[in-house]
């Protein structure tokens, strides 16, 4: 069973690898050296590739296993959804997600007529309208690892006035109590239900 | 009188200045004091802050932007590391946006209003993106390679559990259709005999699919979602367990109640019997009873008509089964 990783509190993670580390490292110099502010202002960067090693813990606990992850967003506004699929699709490609479908559902349009005046005058009206555009993508075979890290980067980056729905399919094994029925070993059992 | 003393002030201040020989604080000096001279004390509205203890200096001109003098092949993720609203100086790309005049163009950038409201995804560029993915790499598990198909899926792990999270702005984080839990499992994967099969199907009712055998568990009476998913594992135990037992009255099951039609001790056998029986009377004139039954049922001809008759009631009504069913009927009365 794979295990489950952790992030220790307050501590920042420290990338393993030594290519991204060696790249990473140039631009965070570069930064440091041009501007030596606070780090807090690129804490994207600068904290990420901080000399305070920190470690990554697994846990014993066995990772859940999602069989689908899907994810409907719904806005206003059809450009700023365009936008943030990119950004979700290209994060996926990027974590090494399979992406098994990417589409648009129809828009949906609230439309309400109200008086224009706030006395009489029935025969003057204003009608609104209220359009939700919506983008649905679909992810499969994700651990939830895996799952938890990029559903966390992808809703903390969700712009503002966009709602998003996430629906997980877990997959579990049969449990021990269901192999078998019970009354084969317990026969009293079933005597006492009958009697 | 205001005036007066915020003119001799003003001389106070400058005494420095002008010793240095610096001209333009004085021409400053004189601009400030046309300003005062000109709000007399008889204009009490706005209190004439030009002419006040503490003058206000004067603005200085914004220098250029610093769109001019960022470099080609800069790090964008360093000028927007986060989401930050659109500043006109930042971003060197002659954006316009908003409704034209007539005869004119979208505004430009600067002090523009719509690219302040939209949100943006300066701080989410590709490089961004790359760049956070392979901080955030380290944390990812990978799927087991042996689980690449559903139907592996399926054979290893049968039972899935959906539920559902949302993610709005609004007075209230909270939704209360976020604890609903599905459990979905498919009867071919557990283990049941015939008569467990069975009473298991009348235990759930509308909750079976038999189009795709599938068990569906709908639980939201819990608060949280963990006791949700536990309350539809329970219920599974306990229907799996309940359909094993065999109650006395079980034994009362009639016609009615049975879920498939067989056709042995049926009207339809019985009628079909009958008419063979008289049938063969009338054609030889005589004969045993139940060893004629006997005989005819173990004919081919009447063996196809309980195929046809079983397929139809099962089934359906369709033209392949209704064809069938003609097609046995012509052969067992010899038409």
């Amino acid at each position: 069973m794979s295990g489950r990783y952790a992030l220790d509190s307050g501590c920042v993670v420290k990338v393993p690898r030594a290519l991204g580390a060696c790249s990473a490292n140039k631009t965070c110099n570069i930064i440091r050296s041009r501007l030596p502010l606070a780090s807090s202002t690129y804490f994207h960067t600068a904290t990420v590739f901080s000399s305070q090693p920190s470690s990554i813990t697994v846990t014993k606990e066995p990772d859940a296993l999602f069989q689908r992850v899907s994810l409907l967003v719904k806005g206003h506004d059809k450009s700023v959804l365009d936008s943030y699929e990119l950004f979700a699709t290209m994060a996926a490609k990027e974590l090494g997600i399979a992406i098994s479908k990417v589409c648009e559902l129809p828009k949906d349009t609230e439309r309400f007529t109200l008086l224009k005046s706030v006395h009489i005058f029935k025969n003057h009206r204003v009608q609104y309208e209220m359009r939700t555009h919506y983008r649905f993508i679909e992810l499969s075979h994700l651990t939830g690892s895996t799952a938890q890290v990029y559903l966390e980067y992808v809703q903390r980056n969700l712009p503002e006035g966009v709602a998003m729905e996430v629906t997980k399919t877990a997959m579990e094994k049969v449990p021990d109590h269901i192999l078998k029925p019970m009354w084969e070993e317990d026969p009293i059992d079933n005597k006492l239900s009958q009697g | 009188m205001a005036s007066h003393t915020s003119r001799g002030l003003l001389s106070l201040g400058r005494i420095s200045a002008s010793a240095l020989g610096l001209q333009r604080p004085l021409s400053r000096v004189t601009y400030a004091t046309n300003v005062s001279t000109n709000y007399s004390a008889g204009k009490t509205g706005l209190p004439d802050r030009g002419a006040g203890k503490f003058a206000r200096r004067p603005r200085r001109a914004p220098g250029e932007p610093r769109t001019e003098k960022m470099p080609v092949d800069q790090d964008w993720t360093a000028v927007y590391p986060a989401a930050a609203p659109f500043r006109p100086g930042s971003v060197p790309l002659p954006v316009r946006m908003g409704y034209p005049v007539k005869r004119g163009v979208p505004p430009e950038k600067k002090g523009n209003l719509e690219l302040i409201k939209i949100p943006n995804f300066l701080h989410l560029t590709p490089a961004a993106i790359k760049k956070h993915c392979e901080a955030l790499k380290p944390f990812c598990t990978e799927w087991p390679s042996a689980l690449d198909t559903d139907a592996r899926c399926d054979a290893h792990f049968p039972i899935k559990a959906e539920s559902t999270d949302y993610v709005s702005a609004g007075p209230s984080v909270r939704n209360p259709a976020a604890r609903t839990v599905h459990l979905k499992v498919k009867l071919s994967s557990l283990n049941l005999d015939d008569h467990a099969f069975k009473k298991m199907l009348k235990l759930v009712g509308e909750r079976y699919c038999r189009d795709t055998d599938t068990l569906t568990i709908t639980a939201d009476r819990c608060p949280l979602r963990q006791q949700n998913h536990d309350h539809a594992m329970y219920l599974l135990t306990v229907l799996y367990h309940e359909s094993w037992k065999t109650e006395p009255w079980e034994a009362e099951k009639s016609v009615a109640d049975m879920e498939e039609y067989s056709w042995e001790d049926s009207p339809s056998q019985r009628n079909l019997l009958d008419t063979l029986v008289r049938v063969e009377a009338a054609g030889e004139g005589g004969g045993g009873g139940e060893e004629v039954r006997e005989q005819l049922l173990g004919r081919r001809e009447v063996q196809e008509y309980k195929d046809s008759v079983t397929r139809l009631k099962n089934e359906g009504e369709s033209e392949s089964t209704v064809m069938l069913y003609k097609e046995a009927v012509k052969k067992v009365l010899n038409l």
